[in-house]
């Protein structure tokens, strides 16, 4: 099968926001080809594997889709069903968005999107509690014609219509690369992941794995910490006890990053380098202690919150006939010391995550602070 | 003396003492030869410490098996605790003695919920509480939208945090609510008739022990005690997270049982509890330390659980039959 890809790069800051609803989707669309991949700040993004025909999913408006979110009880799911949301409120074409809420639970999420069907939506959209147990609802609805759009975490084969986010892998890489160098290619790190048992922690690890081959960076352990600040420190500090050399830190989430940073403060140990995503927290700390600790240096990749007004817009494109790529790999830039005064909030909470079309001030409204 | 007899002595002895005390013990010896950093002295403080947050859940987690029941609310309100404390201190010093009052009275209503559910709607422990947990949960995702804010008062950080003489302060706050937990267990009417009504309610009720009531104050003090167990929590982490209750969900009751409180009531104390949670802390950083995977975590966690009430169940059986 030919491969077609489509990459571009706008800047962050410059981000595009379709204010003006199908005007400026059609505007876009003249900017771009048909199946271009979708942009919203500094983030690359790959279009790649065959290009999915809009003509077998045109249908008139106005349309009724449906998002089978598969939790949302942290700050990334709250900014990305915001943005989603405000995105939603501009095309006059899109009726209703049905949002349903899989509380984590595996199976209810399978009858989430069997209830979204009943409901005759034109499109479901999807980031899956488990890229094995949806696959199977999104086969069949797919093959009824509905739009099936999962985003954020893979579904497992191809039997939906598109996909949008990250690779996980490639995350993983280029931030075990950036350790590798960072602490010298010859350092003694440890690794603190998501939840147990979790792909996208699994795949970011075999890509870190991959970067320090051939290199002297010894891991000295691995760990789950849940992407929570507290388990994290709790963690870290175990392993301070264990390793009396630590030189630095790789992370595939910066609460990770930020509880084991606060486990070394307490531990009266200096700060070393470390690898994360795109939590203000960690910027926070960054800018707070780098001073103090010369070794302190940050390596972050985002997931970026506007995911999911990606995987509308691209839904609606099909809906409107438009051809898409099938699948839209996002590339985020890499956040350094050098430049994270371009991503840190410093008036926002901790638990912001930068990589974000939300203004300040709708972050505020979001945040109540 | 006969090896069955000697077994049973041992066993008694072992019992009186404390089972968990020597678990305690050994798994410290077995863990400081396999990894020699379990002995620093740091790392013990460390443990003890970190104990603390799971050990003071615990001893609420006591009291309600004690009295027959469970409280599986424990993680919501954990949860709440620190979700509330940190939205009304945001960093400010003036806000820290309100914001704390506040939360320890949500906590008391909380128990009291669950008490009158149980007593006066008959709901079991399991499903009551069980069903209050995800009302607490739902209720904090709707106060702070999925989005929560707010940081601790800065001398709100030294509970969590600090060391006085040596020790950290979290630990000393834990051991004197768990000898005080302790005493009036042990030594106060209100203690005694908490034995009772787990022992058989049917029973303290024809004895004229309000047993509602009792039931009541229990299911109070347990939702108090989770709400210190997570005061202290957020101290040590200065910050919100919705997903900071969900570890003591399971551990609290682990915790609990690998102390030696029966799961049927009217057996145990707060002193093995105390053990228990020390135990699991030093299990969970031991496996931290060796490189096991998570997975191999849990089935450690799970047989030493299983192993525990296996134990007791045989300690308990052998001293009814001597």
């Amino acid at each position: 099968m030919a491969i077609k890809k489509n990459v571009y790069v706008v800047t962050r800051r410059q981000a595009i926001r379709l204010s003006a609803g199908a005007l400026g989707f059609a505007a876009f669309s003249r900017v771009f080809p048909a199946y271009g991949a979708d942009a919203i700040s500094s983030a690359k993004i790959t279009a790649a594997g065959e290009t999915v025909s809009g003509s077998k999913y045109k249908k008139k408006g106005p349309y009724r889709i449906g998002f089978s979110n598969g939790f949302s009880g942290n700050t990334w799911r709250t900014e990305m069903l915001h943005s989603m949301k405000q995105e939603a409120s501009q095309h006059q074409d899109l009726a209703d968005l049905i949002i349903v809420d899989g509380q984590g639970d595996i199976s209810k999420q399978v009858n989430d999107v069997e209830n979204l069907i009943s409901q005759n939506v034109d499109a479901i959209l999807c980031i899956a509690n488990s890229s094995s147990a949806v696959a199977p609802v999104l086969r069949d609805v797919t093959k009824q014609g509905v739009v099936t759009i999962p985003f954020n975490l893979p579904v497992e084969g191809e039997a939906w219509t598109a996909y949008i986010g990250t690779d996980p892998e490639k995350k993983g890489f280029t931030l075990g690369k950036w350790l590798r160098q960072a602490s010298g290619d010859s350092g003694k790190i440890v690794a603190l992941g998501g939840l147990p048992g979790n792909s996208y922690t699994a795949s970011a690890w075999a890509g870190a794995q991959k970067a320090f081959e051939g290199g002297q960076i010894q891991v000295l352990a691995f760990r789950d910490a849940y992407w929570e600040e507290d388990r994290a420190k709790v963690v870290m500090a175990d392993l301070i006890a264990a390793y009396p050399q630590i030189d630095g830190v790789w992370c595939d989430g910066s609460q990770d990053a930020a509880g084991a940073m606060k486990a070394l403060l307490a531990a009266k140990r200096p700060l070393v380098p470390v690898t994360g995503d795109d939590y203000n927290g960690l910027l926070k700390l960054y800018q707070e202690q780098s001073g103090n600790y010369p070794k302190f240096k940050i390596g972050l990749l985002s997931e970026p919150t506007w995911e999911g007004v990606v995987a509308l817009r691209t839904t609606l494109k099909l809906l409107n006939g438009e051809d898409v790529p099938k699948r839209q790999i996002i590339e985020p830039r890499l956040i350094t010391s050098e430049n994270y005064k371009d991503y840190i909030r410093p008036g926002l909470p901790d638990g912001v995550f930068v990589d974000t079309d939300l203004s300040d001030d709708e972050l505020k409204t979001l945040f109540k602070s | 003396m006969s090896s069955p007899d000697r077994f049973s002595h041992a066993l008694r002895f072992l019992h009186h003492l404390g089972a968990v005390w020597i678990a305690v013990i050994l798994l410290y010896v077995v863990s400081g030869l396999i990894s020699p950093g379990m002995f620093q002295v740091s790392q013990a403080l460390n443990i003890l410490q970190i104990a603390a947050f799971l050990g003071i859940v615990a001893i609420g987690q006591t009291l309600a098996l004690l009295v027959g029941g469970i409280d599986l609310s424990v993680a919501g309100v954990v949860t709440m605790s620190n979700i509330v404390v940190t939205s009304l201190m945001v960093g400010r010093s003036e806000t820290m003695v309100p914001a704390l009052l506040i939360s320890l009275l949500l906590a008391a209503a909380v128990g009291f919920i669950n008490g009158s559910l149980i007593t006066l709607a008959r709901v079991t422990p399991l499903v009551a509480t069980l069903g209050t947990n995800s009302i607490l949960f739902g209720a904090a995702l709707v106060y702070t939208g999925g989005a929560p804010h707010g940081s601790i008062s800065p001398g709100f950080a030294v509970f969590g945090q600090g060391h006085l003489l040596g020790l950290p302060v979290s630990t000393i706050c834990w051991l004197t609510i768990g000898v005080a937990m302790a005493w009036v267990t042990r030594q106060t009417t209100f203690g005694r008739r908490l034995y009772a009504v787990g022992a058989n309610p049917a029973a303290a009720r024809l004895m004229g022990i309000p047993v509602s009531a009792i039931l009541i104050s229990t299911y109070v003090l347990s939702s108090v005690m989770a709400c210190l167990g997570g005061l202290l929590l957020t101290s040590y982490i200065g910050s919100p997270s919705l997903g900071i209750g969900d570890q003591f969900l399971l551990t609290s009751v682990a915790a609990v049982v690998v102390g030696g409180t029966a799961l049927s009531g009217g057996l145990g104390s707060v002193l093995g509890t105390i053990g228990g949670a020390i135990f699991i802390t030093e299990l969970n950083s031991f496996t931290n330390i060796v490189r096991v995977s998570t997975g191999t975590q849990f089935v450690l966690q799970g047989a030493v659980i299983a192993l525990s009430v296996l134990i007791y169940h045989l300690v308990g059986s052998k001293r009814i039959s001597s």
